[in-house]
């Protein structure tokens, strides 16, 4: 079950601070990583509730967040909706897709569930690479950002844009919380933990399954249609399984269950990535070596790992879960 | 439609080869996850190396020697992947497996890239192979056949292993129930070593075999890893049976697929794929009941 | 209340339900005995819908569900323990009980309110907690309780759905004697008009708490009737008792 504790209000205030000061000190360079990361995040979080609550380890949100950022293109620049309507439209769109996705997929468990994700998001990325409507190869361009001059903020100002993206992010977070502790989520979490058991109570499995994956991929559809807008230009690429692939190892790599830390581990991932390709063109080597030792190790991750290492300077109920959970392995990680 | 029958057998042979070769590396991933229910993404990436060795070994002493060393070579890097990787992922769950197989794909694919470069290398088809056959009234490359013959050759052995040997029937026991095999007094451990690097080796196999008819390339790996992955999802996880049906029916829908309705040959297969997971969730011949 | 009319299941050539026919009134306390292998758990897998029978039917407060998903029968009023532990382990007692009484209250696919936050939520786990004694461990994680207190929980989780009819898996099994005793004396304080449906291995046990006893041997009902009488009954002692006492 989702809680917060001081030490993640405590980082959730630190990443606040820290993506703020980015937002207002950084230039234009600076201020598309702190984008980035911002999407990524959103992506993430949609990836968390589903695979960290619920067990439902998915390789199709990436294909996800293309299908909303296709959504949005075709919307606003081939059917010539209004931008906030093409937005809504396009995360009720992805919604409903990963609806039907969870249906079909309740059924299947473990490696069926990762495989049959995997089947649906390639079958998207197939689709919008031979569809003529959405460009095939050369993507779509051409894509505005919203309009928001009646409140006197121009989107087409990175800055402003970057600071748009972190209010979205607060709010998907909020949202994310929300979503955990409703019944719907509490009773994920008792299908993720026995869903043999919650069957036997009288729980419709198959709807709550379908019900959370659909409303993560409202999120992911989100974070698609503002990635579309962030580089006005899109391509199939974007739902290729290895960009699913991606978002689930900066879940692993930030602590898979905890919100927050997915959200450090975009943040980390997005800089990472531009520091090492800045140095080496293989930096896929070494994420991949982290990526395995951080698997290897066992800890859940960056914020997993602080957790069990920290948390008890802060709560009195983690000090006591951290110390029941073998000592010498807290002590030996440092 | 204005195709005569010439046209067809040899899209016919089209397919038989495309699904031969996936047959080469869907048996070996789909038996690895039958026996030891661990799931190597990086099956793909061991076919890449295998393309590579079978070229440098090319260009030093010819295709042959290519073909019969890169899936030696190939099963010396599984080696090396279990005993350093593999064994101690054995009892973690299915994501933490994807996502360690997962970053092998990166390693393995900067690898080459490091020690290949990011240029495609070419291989010649062997002359004994080399020109075309007249077969069934068409005409079709000698090396070609020589891959459904090869991929043919290779199931025939191994269900004659699976069926009548008794490594065969400690495999199967394995896939069977690994706790109750291990009982009856089978060196389990040993026998996922085996089958992993025989797994391993086909791979290789494939990918020495592929290297002449493609441009060989770093990500060569991950464009086949998909189609094996549907393949043995397909047919049904850990059998042999489903791996040679999911490689037929891959071959024979993706190469008509592509005649027939070219718009939507791409999504066919996915369509597919989502079918057989809504109808039979476990693929159409599981190891298992 | 609860009814299986010749309810048949064979497994290849195993015939593991033959012909069982039971009938179940309202407030009735029937305990299941029979030795190992007797069919008890699949009867009860048929009764909750987890298997299918072959033929015959089972009817739910005269309504046949023979056709019905397990969630449904749920819903209805069937509610089942298992024999393994069958709880959410890394939950809290409480949670464990709450995510039931959610699901019993209309909860459980709310998207705009806390389940375990809704007072008719929290009264039926306080409640439960109270009748298996699980009120000392309510924040305890499964993790942290000893074996027999989660058994206590096995049976509050099946409670917490407040049940026309509980079916009760072995509750004791793997208990020892002393705390079989006071587990047996619980079920006896729950309420009157509760249906319940027992599977137990010991018979003395057994007779606390039934006033009913059906007895099954190879999937065969071969005795249904009084506890006194099945005490006296020489054909019980043969097919039970005297394989109990041999084994």
């Amino acid at each position: 079950m989702f809680r917060h504790n001081t030490l993640r209000y405590t980082a959730l205030v630190l990443l606040a601070a820290g993506a703020l000061f980015q937002a207002f000190t950084a230039e234009y360079f600076g201020l598309e990583i702190l984008t980035e990361i911002l999407i990524l995040a959103m992506l993430v979080l949609a990836l968390d509730i589903v695979a960290g609550f619920g067990g439902m380890v998915s390789l199709c949100h990436g294909a996800l967040m293309g299908v909303g950022a296709y959504a949005y293109a075709v919307l606003s620049t081939k059917a010539g909706i209004a931008l906030p309507v093409a937005m809504a439209g396009s995360i009720a769109l992805t919604g409903a897709a990963a609806w039907v996705i969870g249906a079909i997929g309740s059924r299947s468990h473990g490696i069926y569930f990762i495989m049959a994700t995997l089947a649906f998001g390639q079958l998207a990325y197939s689709y919008v690479f031979e569809a003529p409507l959405f460009g095939g190869d050369d993507g779509l361009g051409g894509i505005s950002r919203l309009d928001l001059s009646l409140i006197g903020v121009d989107l087409n100002n990175s800055r402003s844009f970057a600071l748009f993206c972190l209010a979205t992010l607060g709010a998907v977070y909020g949202a994310s919380v929300l979503i955990l502790r409703s019944g719907l989520g509490r009773s994920l979490t008792g299908v993720m933990h026995n869903e043999q058991r919650m069957r036997a109570l009288g729980l419709t499995v198959w709807r709550v399954k379908a019900d959370v994956f659909g409303l993560s991929g409202m999120i992911a559809g989100l974070a698609g249609a503002l990635a579309a807008q962030h580089i006005m230009y899109i391509s199939p690429g974007l739902l290729s399984w290895t960009v699913s692939g991606e978002a689930l190892v900066v879940v692993i790599l930030g602590g898979l269950g905890t919100l927050v830390g997915p959200v450090i581990g975009a943040a980390a991932f997005v800089v990472l990535k531009h520091e090492l390709s800045s140095v080496t063109t293989y930096w896929h080597l070494v994420v991949g070596v982290i990526l395995i030792a951080v698997v290897m190790s066992r800890a859940n991750g960056i914020f997993g790992w602080i957790e069990a290492r920290w948390g008890g300077v802060f709560d009195r109920r983690l000090a006591d879960a951290t110390r029941k959970q073998e000592p010498e392995e807290v002590l030996t990680d440092a | 439609m204005a195709h005569d029958l010439g046209f067809w057998t040899l899209q016919a042979l089209n397919a038989l080869q495309l699904s031969m070769l996936l047959f080469l590396l869907s048996i070996g991933l789909t038996v690895i996850f039958g026996l030891m229910h661990f799931v190597n993404l990086a099956h793909g990436s061991l076919y890449a190396l295998g393309a590579y060795f079978a070229a440098s070994l090319a260009a030093v002493g010819g295709y042959w020697m290519g073909f019969f060393l890169a899936p030696v070579a190939v099963a010396g890097v599984g080696i090396l992947l279990y005993s350093g990787l593999i064994k101690r992922m054995r009892k973690s769950g299915p994501m933490a497996q994807v996502l360690v197989t997962f970053g092998l794909i990166f390693v393995l694919l900067d690898l080459t890239r490091i020690f290949w470069g990011d240029l495609a290398l070419a291989i010649d088809v062997p002359t004994l192979l080399g020109g075309r056959l007249t077969f069934l009234g068409v005409e079709y490359p000698t090396y070609r056949l020589f891959i459904i013959v090869l991929g043919l050759a290779i199931f025939g052995a191994l269900a004659f292993v699976l069926s009548r040997t008794q490594i065969g029937a400690m495999i199967r026991a394995g896939v069977d129930n690994d706790a109750m095999a291990a009982c009856l007094g089978i060196n389990v451990e040993r026998l996922f070593f085996i089958v992993f690097c025989l797994g391993c080796a086909l791979a290789g196999l494939a990918g020495a075999v592929a290297a002449p008819l493609l441009s060989v390339t770093p990500d060569m790996g991950l464009q086949i890893l998909i189609p094996t992955l549907i393949v043995i999802v397909i047919g049904g996880l850990g059998s042999l049976k489903g791996a040679i049906a999911g490689s037929l029916i891959y071959g024979f829908v993706q190469t008509f697929g592509a005649v027939l309705a070219p718009q939507l040959a791409s999504v066919l297969i996915y369509a597919l794929l989502a079918a057989v997971l809504v109808i039979k969730p476990e693929g159409l011949f599981p190891a298992k009941g | 209340m609860l009814e299986t009319r010749n309810l048949d299941k064979s497994f290849g050539a195993v015939h593991v339900t033959r012909d069982v026919s039971l009938k179940l009134e309202r407030g009735e306390r029937r305990v299941i005995l029979g030795p190992n292998g007797a069919g008890k758990t699949t009867l009860f897998n048929q009764l909750v819908g987890e298997l299918t029978p072959d033929s015959g039917s089972v009817h739910l407060a005269g309504e046949d569900v023979t056709a019905l998903p397990v969630a449904k029968r749920a819903r209805r009023g069937l509610s089942r323990s298992y024999q393994k532990n069958t709880l959410f382990d890394g939950l809290t007692v409480e949670e464990n009980l709450g995510l039931a009484a959610a699901v019993h209250t209309g909860n459980a696919t709310q998207l705009w309110s806390d389940s375990l936050a809704k007072p008719e939520v929290r009264e039926i786990v306080e409640e439960v907690a109270s009748q298996v004694n699980l009120m000392p461990f309510i924040h305890a994680k499964v993790s942290e309780i000893s074996y027999g207190v989660r058994r206590q929980l096995e049976v509050g989780v099946a409670l917490a759905t407040r049940p026309l009819v509980l079916l009760m898996d072995e509750p004791t099994s793997g208990v020892g004697p002393e705390m079989s005793k006071g587990f047996h004396d619980l079920l006896a304080g729950l309420p009157r008009d509760l249906t319940m449906l027992i599977i137990e291995h010991d018979m003395d046990l057994a007779f606390d708490v039934a006033n009913t006893i059906t007895v099954l041997n190879y999937g065969e009902v071969v005795f249904d009737g009084l506890p006194e009488e099945a005490r006296g009954s020489s054909l019980l002692k043969e097919i039970y008792l005297g394989s109990w006492e041999d084994a």
